[in-house]
């Protein structure tokens, strides 16, 4: 019993400290519940992914109504890894978050703000465990709405609209979501994804069915920032508080990356929903992201934009895997979504380190870090891991999908794969060059607050990770791996 | 200060016993008998005038190769 | 057995402690590092010959330890040069470098111990970004434009090499590295990788570009590793390899042309590094077994005496400033030492009888004529006078004779001048007692370079170029010693593409204020904010949200309760 609750404690333990974060006095309490939180969801979600390795899949009925007409969750390789994700970076940003934001928010709004990060990881976390389309739709919209909060308390000025830039595209986003789940539910009758996969075939208005596909699947791109929807992406990450652009970068648009695999390949299944048309046209889109942030990145001037770039580039790995649809390219895709997220929350760390004295990110202010020799090594180990060196994750995710590409013949697909590396190590090198190796003109005097003990520890765990889970793959690879079969009907 | 080489008289000895020693190596190539593996080593002193020709050559040819190679010290940094 | 460890972990332990303990201790640490190639050669000793140790990667079995002959000799030969050049690098407080250095030669051993593809690469990628270390940190504007294109050339090479990898894995289903096909798309992917490595022509820009930007120290390691790595891997992979003596016989010939009208001595210096490696492809593509020992005993004795060169003209860097042969000259007068030394290097580059490049270079010779390459070989002999030229006559002699420019530099410093002789010491060993080496080599052979011919041909081929050098000299038609920029491939990617990007981009700047007049006009409505903070937002949607955490939590409660 207690085993098939932790699944949805997942999802309830925030929501339910997010209103008493906001209602306790001081802003260390807050913190403190926060961090609890945090360590328990953790552990929770370490457990449950234990629970779901080899194959199994825990079944939770909300309230017990039975499935279709109740809310269930349904848990799976595929949701556990992203759950283990959203925990893991949810906790690692939050020992970063302490000193960090205390830095940039006014003090009687932190207890909000730590409320409001719980409300944004509840949404996460129930967009990746609910097996009901449009609970899915809820927890979007929970996750949104907080996010925009979250982004919009930036100390620039610039945050607020770059938040409502945010809201905006958010919402059409979730629009075109819930349009199309509206439509699905019109011509099946069903909201629960198992229920709905299995009408799919058989409906007998298939023209309603697919232009609800064509909503639903359009909304979750921008969601995701896929290539040509990535516009206001880079406002936001640039903007926001320095946690919080680690915090999304991290997770939001994997969420929701992986509900588009979850929705293609698990709910519409591959036959209907992928085309060899349409899957080219992953291919297309994943590789166009890859050149596009890329060049994009190597020209910005500001260290947390580069990234935003950068991790559109990064996310256009993913799609191509999904587009592959071979067990090594999909399970290179999922493991990149992992991989990716915590080498990106390290990197945006390190700049909210960087940007603590002089309060913005601009490379040319930031010259001449050499005070700080720690910061290269987490630039460098997450800058590898972006190029996709060997011995961190990012060249794990990079050698399953170049061995992909390989398998189904695509030499360009390879090609691009390796020329996105090559112009990766092009802006690494520009801000590890800027940080390290130009001297600073002027040089600062005063420092500013320095980083806190909390931050140090964060850095210094996802450092640890992405080094041990780029040299010990078993656990990532092998769940990324469990859950491409699944999805996939392959069995082993 | 003025050191061993400065002296026009040192360098001028110097040089003659390295001219000394090419024609002692020119001479033994007639005296010695040495082995021939191909057949354009039989030419009578190929070594030593390969040697020779050959650095000229490529001393000339470098000279050549300038003209057309040569730019200002600065070029890449403009 | 507690020894049986990939020795490139001794290196990369010794640089974590380096890294931790130098703040603690500061740079007098330095004083440590020639103890760690001495220690990691004795492990090296007694490791057992079927020692080998493994790594599960994924679904792949990664080889770091595979000790063999062939691997054994470039052990010893990495810790050798490790050796001198930590001694040689004594005076340098600069973490940076050490660090870059210890992982650096880490890097080499890893490669050439590694026993698959995916090692190789691993190494191969540690060795572009922990030697790309040993440029930046000359800290100049140069040295650091000159240190991103070697990076980003040493990383394609990596790139290739993987995708080699990842074609035969696919094809084969292995990825051990052992000889290979060049024909095959994967076989011709990691010759090319291999290719940039050891500086094939059109591919050898990265090195006369970056190596003369290093530090004095720095060069000396550069020029110890990557292309020996590459000629190790060659030597492994494409042994026998007919494109290979043709490719090599160009290597020997063409740097010689440049080396003759460049000016930086430590540059000269670099396009003899590239024809010496001319010699070892040609043995490689050989492929016999005198042809492959003496590429592998070429390789050996090149390290030591291209070595000992980059020593000296690392000494006059230290002491001057710089090593434009334009401007410097008479320095035997206070750096006597560096001189003799200088000149026994000169003279074992050379290939003088007695010297160590004689007894390595003549293998490579005779096998040539052996296997039928009577043009070839004319070239290689070409080059060999060459070599003398350029590097046995020219280097000495700008930098310490010539013109006495008034320069008055101190002496090198002694642990300089000390590295200097154990590399001279080496270089009339391995001349004077070649079975020193010999008995070292991987392949079976019987041969022995001291008879009367190749003594007397070698002789007599060595003083009639420098009767050449002196007429020419003498004639005035000996070029001067200019200040420039001699273009060679690397203008296509430090002209050609720079001039192109910046057109497209003045394409782009013409058409920038349409765009940009159209964005604003789309944007001003949202410009200025007003009464809308970023506090109202938050709490109204925390009333929202409140109330539907708490309806669907007592929900969620209540069921279980009732259930």
């Amino acid at each position: 019993m207690i085993e098939n609750h932790m699944t949805i404690m997942l999802v309830v333990l925030p929501m339910l400290a997010a209103p008493l974060i906001a209602l306790l006095p001081s802003k260390n309490l807050s913190w403190g519940l926060a961090i609890l939180t945090a360590t328990l969801q953790l552990y929770l979600a370490v457990n449950v992914l234990l629970d779901v390795q080899g194959g199994t899949a825990i079944h939770y009925e909300l309230g017990g109504w039975a499935p279709p007409w109740g809310i269930s969750y349904r848990l799976d390789s595929l949701n556990g890894l992203m759950a283990l994700l959203v925990c893991l970076i949810n906790f690692v940003c939050l020992l970063y978050a302490k000193a960090s934001i205390e830095a940039e928010i006014p003090g009687r709004k932190l207890g909000l703000f730590y409320a409001t990060w719980q409300l944004v990881v509840t949404g996460l976390l129930g967009i990746v465990l609910t097996g009901d389309i449009f609970n899915l739709f809820v927890f979007l919209e929970i996750s949104s709405l907080s996010t925009y909060a979250l982004i919009g308390m930036g100390r620039q000025r610039q945050a607020l609209m770059a938040a409502f830039q945010y809201l905006l595209s958010g919402t059409l986003g979730a629009s075109f979501f819930l349009i199309g789940v509206g439509l699905c539910y019109a011509a099946t009758g069903t909201l629960n994804m198992q229920d709905l996969a299995s009408q799919i075939g058989q409906s007998d208005q298939p023209m309603t069915l697919y232009s609800g596909f064509a909503f639903l699947f359009t909304g979750l791109l921008l969601k995701a920032a896929i290539y040509p929807l990535h516009a206001w992406l880079p406002n936001v990450y640039q903007f926001s508080p320095q946690a919080v652009s680690a915090l999304l970068s991290a997770t939001s648009t994997k969420v929701a990356l992986y509900v588009v695999v979850r929705c293609l390949l698990d709910v519409f299944g591959v036959e209907f929903s992928l085309s060899r048309l349409f899957a080219d046209l992953l291919l297309l889109a994943g590789s166009l992201a890859i050149l596009f942030g890329s060049l994009r990145a190597i020209q910005q001037t500001d260290l947390k934009r580069l990234l935003a770039y950068s991790s559109i580039a990064q996310l256009g790995y993913s799609v191509v895997g999904l587009g592959l649809l071979t067990v090594t390219g999909l399970s290179g895709a999922l493991v990149h979504l992992f991989n990716h997220g915590i080498t990106k929350a390290a990197l945006f760390m390190g700049a909210g380190m960087l940007a603590l004295g002089p309060g913005t990110t601009l490379l040319t202010r930031l010259a001449g870090g050499t005070h700080r020799p720690w910061l290269l090594l987490l630039f460098l180990t997450g800058g590898l891991s972006l190029i996709g060196f060997p011995g961190t994750v990012g060249f794990i995710s990079k050698w399953m999908l170049a061995l992909a590409a390989i398998e189904q013949g695509h030499w360009w697909l390879l090609v691009v794969i390796l020329l996105g590396s090559l112009l990766a190590i092009l802006y690494v090198w520009k801000f590890i060059e800027t940080l390290y190796f130009v001297p600073q003109n002027p040089p600062e005097t005063s420092t500013g607050p320095v980083p806190g003990r909390g931050m140090w520890l964060a850095c210094g765990l996802l450092c640890l990770a992405i080094v041990y889970f780029g040299l010990d793959t078993r656990f990532t690879l092998g769940v990324a791996m469990d859950a491409a079969r699944q999805l996939l009907g392959v069995h082993p | 200060m003025s050191g061993f080489f400065d002296k026009a008289n040192h360098i001028k000895w110097i040089l003659r016993s390295f001219y000394g020693l090419c024609v002692l190596l020119l001479v033994l190539d007639f005296l010695l008998h040495r082995h021939h593996y191909l057949q354009i080593e039989k030419i009578p002193a190929f070594y030593p005038l390969f040697g020779f020709v050959a650095c000229v050559t490529l001393v000339v040819v470098a000279k050549w190769m300038r003209r057309l190679l040569k730019r200002d010290e600065d070029y890449y940094d403009g | 057995m507690m020894a049986e460890y990939p020795p490139f972990l001794n290196f990369y332990l010794a640089a974590l402690f380096y890294l931790l303990l130098s703040p603690l201790f500061g740079p007098r640490l330095r004083f440590l590092l020639p103890l760690v190639p001495l220690l990691s050669l004795g492990q090296l000793i007694i490791l057992s010959p079927d020692a080998s140790w493994s790594w599960q990667l994924a679904s792949l079995s990664m080889e770091w330890l595979r000790v063999d002959k062939l691997s054994l000799l470039f052990g010893y030969l990495f810790h050798l040069a490790a050796f001198i050049g930590f001694v040689y690098a004594l005076h340098v407080k600069d973490t940076l470098q050490q660090v870059s250095a210890l992982l650096y030669a880490g890097s080499a051993l890893g490669a050439v111990f590694s026993g698959d593809l995916l090692s190789l690469f691993l190494f191969w990628e540690m060795m572009a970004v922990s030697s790309s270390g040993l440029v930046f940190a000359r800290q100049t504007q140069t040295a650091r434009g000159a240190g991103i294109r070697y990076l980003i050339v040493q990383v394609l090479s990596g790139v290739l090499l993987l995708s080699g990898a990842l074609v035969q894995f696919q094809q084969t289903g292995t990825l051990r590295f052992d000889a290979m096909q060049a024909d095959g798309i994967a076989g011709g992917l990691i010759l090319f990788a291999f290719g940039i490595k050891c500086a094939f022509p059109l591919l050898h820009n990265w090195l006369v570009d970056a190596y003369p930007e290093s530090t004095a120290s720095g060069t000396l390691f550069l020029s110890a590793f990557t292309t020996k790595v590459a000629v190790y891997a060659l030597a492994r992979g494409f042994a026998g390899t007919e494109l290979l003596v043709y490719i090599g016989a160009i290597m020997t010939c063409f740097p010689i042309f440049y080396a003759v009208i460049e000016n930086d001595l430590r540059r000269v210096l670099a396009y003899s590094l590239i024809n010496q490696l001319g010699f070892m492809v040609c043995g490689v593509g050989l492929g016999t077994a005198l042809a492959l020992n003496g590429a592998v005993a070429h390789a050996f004795a090149d390290v030591i005496f291209k070595g000992l060169l980059f020593m000296s003209m690392g000494a006059v860097l230290h002491r001057v400033g710089h090593t434009l042969g334009s401007d410097l000259g008479g320095l035997h007068k206070t750096m006597p030492k560096s001189t003799l030394l200088c000149i026994i290097g000169a003279g074992s580059i050379s290939a003088f009888p007695l010297f160590s490049g004689f007894v390595t270079k003549s293998m490579i010779m005779s096998a040539m004529i052996e296997a039928g390459h009577d043009w070839l070989w004319l070239a290689l002999l070409f080059a060999s006078a060459g070599v003398f030229h350029h590097a046995g006559i020219k280097i000495p002699f700008f930098a310490f004779f010539a013109h006495d420019r008034g320069l008055r530099p101190k002496e090198a410093p002694v642990h300089m001048l000390f590295a200097m002789s154990m590399s001279a010491f080496l270089c009339l060993l391995i001349g004077m007692f070649p079975q020193l080496l010999y008995r070292l080599l991987p392949w079976q052979m019987n041969y022995w370079p001291y008879d009367l011919t190749h003594t007397l041909t070698q002789l007599q081929l060595l003083f009639f170029s420098a009767l050449a050098f002196v007429w020419l000299n003498k004639q005035g038609i000996y070029p001067p010693e200019l200040r420039s920029v001699n273009l060679d491939s690397d203008w296509l990617y430090r002209k050609y593409l720079p001039n192109m990007a910046r057109w497209l981009w003045s394409v782009r700047e013409f058409t920038q204020p349409g765009i940009a007049r159209v964005q604003s006009v789309i944007l001003r409505p949202f410009s200025h904010q007003s009464g809308l903070t970023a506090f109202d937002t938050s709490q109204l949607l925390l009333k929202l949200l409140l109330g539907l955490a708490i309806l669907i939590g007592i929900g969620l409660l209540s069921s279980d309760l009732f259930n």
